[in-house]
Parts: structure tokens; sequence; C-alpha cells
């Protein structure tokens, strides 16, 4: 029963997000322009550094520009001010009326909010990468980043509903928002790969789950063959799904103990 | 058979953010019974613990004490199982999709719901003829107007043929017409499918034309349960006089008796039926003015809630 409603649920959002259009086409022209622009910046940095950056040449920097913007921009990008204002307004409250769970239902509609347009951005940006610095360095590696895409969105969902979760207990939940996406885009390796990072750092992004939701894709389709890298962003999504749940449990026992 | 018990139900709110602050006392000990098939209206001022007590009933808030069954489950103990077995509907929240047709949205709540998809296919043709909003079914939300909106909301309210109907203000912003064939729709679903409805609404037609029974509460106690009928002649003792006249008939003045509207052909009295009885009234008004026709009336519904609601806090 639960695979079921999941699934309808999934494809219900799936459908809601496709057929808007103009918004796909919006998310798209956005894309495009950020990936080119970093592309860009990145080739010139390569050049400046002899050919390479931290391992990466510009060929390479590009295709992970293409995955890490793709993983990131594919998100309803006011996720977690939207679950905030859910549970403040006690709207939240609503869906506890409902025989199946409120994080449950709440993460495969943004899963399937954000197929549509990860399959969009992916189509698009290989169409920019192929017509600008060739093919993928790697097929293996193109070929697992498909899978760790997916796994990316989804961590950053159960992430997100875990931090947006924190509004069961503070009032606004923006200045989490603004927190938790500083945190994907440095210390996910969305802008920067985390090869740049000094060693130190490094080390320390590397223990942290954001890598799983925009370092991991980048780094297979800039051409490393790693596929342990599936098993760290399968690890991280068990883990943050597993705080997302707890977090969320709280959540709704302090509703149902002191109200909205 | 009860469907509904509370007993003695309570729910107190810590008030937060103030040091040595009183706790909110919501809902203070309410108890009451409603039956299989009974239209309830639940109603009371803002503030009164209505939507508290509803979030009591159905699960959402735990009680800080008393007791309740909803279907013989304890609400806030069986959340998730009580849910498979009420249907709610709140007027200011939406639980379809904006950007999809009502049948989208339907197929996803019936997953929800565990209802195999032919069950739930033919769930939707039967609610699409009993609601008159098959036609509605395959728009997208965004473009119905609110009244077709709430008939969807409340075909997907009952899509999985719930035994209890709890509805939250279902009429608020609805035109006149479109409240109108609201009510006819929950009467008619009380009528054909069984399900006992439990209404709040601040619209006292809605009291009048869906409900049979009214319990108040104000204050978080509850004041008044019975029958909507009674509610008149029990709680106000006044009553209303409209009387015609052949010819002018000069001053009237009766003890006990309010003029509220006068003119040379008519007038409207108030009688208070504490001080003099309406009988007396009605004597004394043929024996000595010139009356060419005469009728009594109750009080308006509106009117006997507001003096219940200006009533002092007990």
């Amino acid at each position: 029963m639960t695979a079921r409603w999941v699934a309808v649920a999934v494809s219900t959002a799936v459908q809601r997000v496709s057929g808007d259009r103009g918004g796909m086409l919006v998310t798209l022209g956005f894309y495009v322009a950020v990936v080119g622009t970093l592309a860009a910046l990145w080739a010139a940095a390569a050049e400046a550094s002899g050919g390479s950056v931290a391992g990466y040449d510009a060929a390479a920097l590009a295709w992970y520009i293409v995955a890490s913007e793709a993983a990131t921009v594919a998100l309803n990008v006011r996720m977690i001010e939207g679950i905030g204002d859910d549970i403040g307004s006690g709207a939240i409250a609503v869906e506890l009326l409902r025989p199946a769970p409120v994080l449950g239902l709440r993460m495969a509609t943004e899963v399937g909010r954000a197929l549509p347009r990860l399959a969009v951005c992916v189509a698009g940006g290989a169409v920019l990468g192929v017509a600008t610095v060739g093919p993928p360095p790697s097929a293996a590696g193109a070929l697992l980043a498909v899978p760790a895409l997916v796994l990316a969105i989804a961590c950053n969902i159960a992430a997100q509903h875990a931090f947006a979760g924190l509004a069961f207990w503070i009032r606004d939940a923006t200045s989490a928002w603004y927190l938790y996406q500083k945190l994907v885009f440095i210390a996910g390796g969305m802008l920067i790969p985390v090869e740049v990072f000094p060693a130190a750092l490094q080390a320390v992004v590397k223990a942290l789950p954001f890598i799983a939701m925009s370092y991991v894709p980048a780094r297979l389709l800039s051409g490393a063959v790693e596929p342990q890298l599936l098993v760290l962003q399968a690890f991280w999504l068990v883990v943050l799904c597993a705080l997302a749940v707890a977090v969320f449990s709280a959540g709704q026992r302090r509703l149902q103990v002191v109200g909205g | 058979m009860a469907v509904i018990e509370a007993d003695a139900l309570t729910k107190t709110f810590p008030l937060r953010g103030r040091r040595q602050a009183c706790p909110v006392e919501a809902v203070r000990g309410i108890s009451f019974s409603v039956e299989r098939g009974e239209r309830i209206a639940y109603i009371g001022p803002n503030g009164a613990g209505k939507s508290t007590s509803i979030k009591m009933l159905t699960g959402i808030l735990h009680p800080s004490g008393g007791t309740a069954t909803v279907l013989d489950l304890v609400p806030w103990r069986s959340r998730r199982a009580l849910a498979a077995r009420i249907g709610t509907l709140f007027g200011q929240r939406s639980q379809l999709w904006f950007e999809l047709p009502p049948r989208r949205g339907f197929r996803l709540l019936g997953a929800i719901y565990g209802l195999p998809d032919d069950v739930a296919r033919r769930r939707v043709d039967e609610l699409g003829a009993l609601l008159d909003a098959a036609d509605l079914f395959d728009v997208p939300v965004r473009n119905l107007s609110l009244g077709q909106r709430m008939r969807c909301e409340l075909a997907a309210t009952l899509l999985h043929s719930p035994q209890v109907l709890f509805l939250d203000e279902p009429t608020i912003g609805l035109d006149l017409l479109a409240k109108q064939r609201f009510r006819d729709l929950v009467v008619r679903v009380n009528a054909d499918q069984g399900a006992t409805i439990f209404m709040t609404s601040h619209d006292v037609a809605d009291i009048e034309q869906v409900a049979r029974r009214v319990i108040v509460i104000n204050h978080g106690v509850l004041i008044y349960d019975d029958e909507v009928s009674a509610m008149r002649r029990t709680l106000l003792a006044t009553k209303l006089i409209e009387v015609a006249f052949e010819r002018p008939p000069g001053q009237v003045c009766l003890a006990g008796v309010q003029v509220t509207e006068s003119s040379t052909t008519g007038m409207k009295l108030v009688v208070d039926t504490t001080m003099r009885s309406i009988r007396d009234v009605l004597d004394t008004l043929l024996d000595r003015y010139p009356v060419a026709d005469i009728s009594v009336v109750d009080p308006p519904l509106e009117q006997v809630i507001s003096a219940i609601y200006a009533a002092p806090r007990a």
C-alpha cells in the first residue's frame, strides 16, 4: 500500500510540474545561464593555472558544473520556507488527517516535482556541454552520474525537510534556509570542486552529507569512475531520512501537545 | 449508537515566550455524545474552543484532560486508523492541487486511503453524480470558481466513504447560491450515505438548514446542547408580534411590550414573556385596537445566538 501511494504521489507531482511549461522554460533558461557563466569562469581559471585546476581540465570543469547545478536547480527553490510556512500556519495539521505519514507524502511529492526539472536541466546541460567542450570525459562516469543525480536530489530533499522541521520550534525558518543554502553551495561543492579546498577543509567537507547533494554527481560526470560514491550517497540518504523522520516525529508530538 | 463521545475533554495551552504567564484554557471539560447519522452544528464565537475541540476529536491535538472516542477509537492514540474512517473539510484549506484537475487529486487521495483503482474510479463517478460535479472533475482546480471548488473538495472528503464528516466553516467565502447548494449537498450526503455531520460555522443559515442539533461552546465551556428548533423558544424569553391596523391605533402602550417599529398601518412589538404572557398581549391588542391582521414569530436565530455569545463568562 505504501509503495502505491508513494508512486502515485511522485507521478502526480511529475504531472503538476510537467504541465507548467512556462515554469520549466524559466528553470531551463536560468540553468543554462548559470552553467554557461560558471563554465566560462572555470575555463578561464584552468587556462590561467596552466590547463587544469585541482586535477580538473576545462572540459571536466564544464561537465562538473553541468551536474552540480542540475542537482540544485531542479529542486523547489522555496522548499524550506514553504514547509516552515505550512508548519507555522497550521496547514500541516490538516495533513495529519490522512492515513499516510506527512513527511513521506511531502518528500515523495518533492521528488516528483524535481524529476521533470532535473530531466530538462540535464538535457539542456548535455546540449550545452557537447556544443562547447565535447562529450563527457568518461562514458562510465556519465552513466554513474544519472543515478547519482537522482540520489543527490533525494538527499537534498531529506536534508531540507530535516532543516525545515525546525519550524516546529522556531517561528521563522527563513534563517534556516539561508544557512542551509550556503552550506550546499560551498560544502556541497556546487560552485567549487571540493578538491580545490585546502586539505584540512577537504577532509571536513568530505565527512559532511552536503557532498552527496551536488559534488558526487558532478565528480562522476566530470570523468571520475568511482561507483563507491553512490554507496556514500545511499548511506547519507538513509541518515538524512532518519534525521528528517526524527525531527518531524518530535515536531508533530510537540504540535499535538502544545498546538500549532 | 454513539459515534462521537467526549467526556470532560480539556485542553490547556502554555503561553509561549512569557515568564510566569498563565496557561490558556482553550477547552474546559466539555462532554457530549453524538449518535450515528446526526447532523450537528458545533458553534461558538471566535476563540470559543471549536477548532481546538475538532483537533482533539480528529487526533491532531492531545487533550490535557478528559477523554473522547470517535468511532470507538481514541483519536490521538489512533490518528491514522481514524483518518481512514472520517472525512474532514476545512473551508479555508484545500486538499486538492491547484495545477491539476480534481480527478488527478482523487487518484492520489484514493491511493493514500488504500482504495483499489477500480473502486476509486467507481466512487468518483458516484460522487460526480451525487454532487452534480462530474463535469468539474477534469478542469484544473485553478480554473474553478470557489463554489465549484468546494463541491470538488467535498467529493475529495467523501472519496473513502467516511462515517463521520468534520466540516470546519465549509461555506466561508461562498456566495448565497453556492452556500445554498453546498448545504443541500451536505444534507443529501447525510441522507444518502448515512454519514454523521459535525460542522462548525458562523453562518446562521448553515445551522438552520443543515443541522438538527446545535452544541454551543463559549470560553471553552459547553453552554447549550439541544435541537435547533428548540433553541429559540428555550433561550430567548421574547416573541415578536407583527400587527396590521385597519386605521391608526393611536399610542400603543402595554407593560412588558416594546414597540420596535411603528407606522399608521402597522407595528412590530417585542414581548418579554417573563413579564407578560403572549396570550395576554394578543387578547389586549385585539380588545383595544382596530387589528386587521396579527402574527407571532420567534426571534431570528441570529439574535438567539448573539444573546448566547454575549452571556458573561462562567
